[in-house]
């Protein structure tokens, strides 16, 4: 998907895809609401 | 080092520079959302009180057209793009967050009826669209994509089989372009089908997540029959995704062996590298849920910040659909697009049409 880019150091050795990221955002949210951080969330 | 592109070193943008530009657009879909949520509120009530013959519009249609307004009216400045574009993030956190709703025996009772049914409908849609490609005269490569496009998961499904099998940018826009109008056409027709077939929110929720090919266009056409409707699409949709690594594999081969696209080395590696990981997630957290990790209010504040990440999805959908641009695109891909999805909505409901007389849904 993505093309390998030579050029310098500028690549990210720890770049993490939108998924990944989505992932953690989602379980990090979770985690938060586990541990009753975020209580109660209104709709 | 010869096959390695050797470019000028550009200035990285540093992270906290992309968080800031991300921030207007979010703040947009937010806006969008919520006054898709006020008018669903307040229009009905108001419309009641009057003594109007209203019907109720769910958020989510309001949303969309507010979004789609704006896109086809005023447009979107620069400012708001880069945050706008961040509604995949929404949905796939969206859709993680969606597991805690699901039972890990629901999603196998589920998940196993509809594998048989998206492995079908995948070899049936793969093999019509490159026909009707071969019919229409469409470059091979270009036929490759608009077929994945239709038969696995839309963008991102284009954007994956793009870098395997080396296909030109022009002819990923076209199917992108496509599937992206005709995703948008779903979320207007399939709603209205489904009720006029009496569907029952089992069958339709398949059906959406078989025979819409954008996840976001997927989960927003099951929310607008109703919330067990749009359940059902995401895991059905869901599955679906989970396929893009086999065959986005496959067609790499294929090209790879006519000498047109690069040798798939490490084929555990390619697989691992096109799995959605957010599909992934979503089944860890159904775990958790079915296991009793969280309790029944803390299940209930899940299943709201899923909807809240749905929200700015849906705004997300209307604001980055621009029918002018789809247009500058072409006909003839999107003629192809249309006749595919259409045979393939026609084709997927029978699918659905026939399980549910066999299941007694």
């Amino acid at each position: 998907m993505s093309a390998e880019v030579a050029g310098g150091k500028s690549q990210s050795r720890w770049k993490l895809s939108l998924d990944t990221w989505a992932v953690l955002v989602a379980f990090l949210l979770a985690l938060l609401v586990r541990t009753g951080v975020f209580k109660h969330i209104p709709w | 080092m010869a096959d390695v592109i050797t470019v000028p070193q550009v200035q990285p943008v540093q992270p906290a520079l992309r968080f800031l530009r991300v921030i207007p657009g979010v703040l947009l879909l937010a806006a969008v959302g919520y006054a898709g949520k006020l008018l669903e509120q307040n229009v009905g009530a108001y419309a009641k009180a009057h003594h109007w013959t209203f019907p109720n519009i769910e958020y989510v249609l309001w949303a969309i057209v507010l979004g789609l307004a704006i896109s086809n009216t005023v447009g979107i400045p620069e400012l708001f793009r880069s945050g706008v574009a961040t509604y995949e993030f929404w949905l796939k956190a969206g859709i993680v967050l969606l597991g805690s709703r699901f039972l890990l025996g629901d999603i196998l009772k589920l998940g196993g009826v509809s594998l048989v049914l998206v492995a079908i409908e995948i070899a049936g849609s793969l093999a019509f669209m490159t026909l009707l490609g071969r019919l229409f005269q469409l470059k091979p490569k270009l036929t490759t994509l608009l077929a994945v496009g239709s038969a696995v998961c839309g963008v991102s499904a284009i954007i994956a089989t793009k870098g395997a099998i080396e296909a030109d940018d022009e002819d990923s826009s076209f199917s992108i372009a496509a599937i992206l109008a005709l995703g948008a056409l779903a979320l207007f027709t399939f709603p209205v089908i489904g009720h006029a077939l009496h569907l029952s929110d089992r069958a339709y929720g398949l059906w959406a997540g078989l025979g819409v090919d954008n996840t976001a266009e997927a989960t927003a056409a099951g929310a607008l029959y109703s919330d067990a409707a749009g359940k059902l699409a995401v895991l059905v949709k869901s599955t679906r995704n989970a396929m893009i690594g086999f065959v986005v594999l496959a067609y790499a081969i294929y090209w790879a062996s006519k000498g047109q696209a690069r040798a798939v080395g490490n084929k555990a590696k390619f697989l691992w590298q096109k799995f959605p990981k957010f599909v992934l997630g979503f089944l860890l957290i159904s775990v958790l849920a079915t296991y009793h990790f969280f309790n029944k209010e803390q299940v209930g504040a899940l299943a709201n910040l899923s909807r809240w990440a749905f929200l700015l999805t849906f705004a997300g959908v209307g604001l980055r659909t621009n029918f002018g641009e789809m247009r500058k695109q072409g006909l003839r891909p999107f003629a192809v697009g249309a006749i595919g999805e259409v045979a393939i909505a026609g084709f997927t409901l029978a699918l659905v049409y026939g399980a549910s007389k066999i299941f007694g849904w």
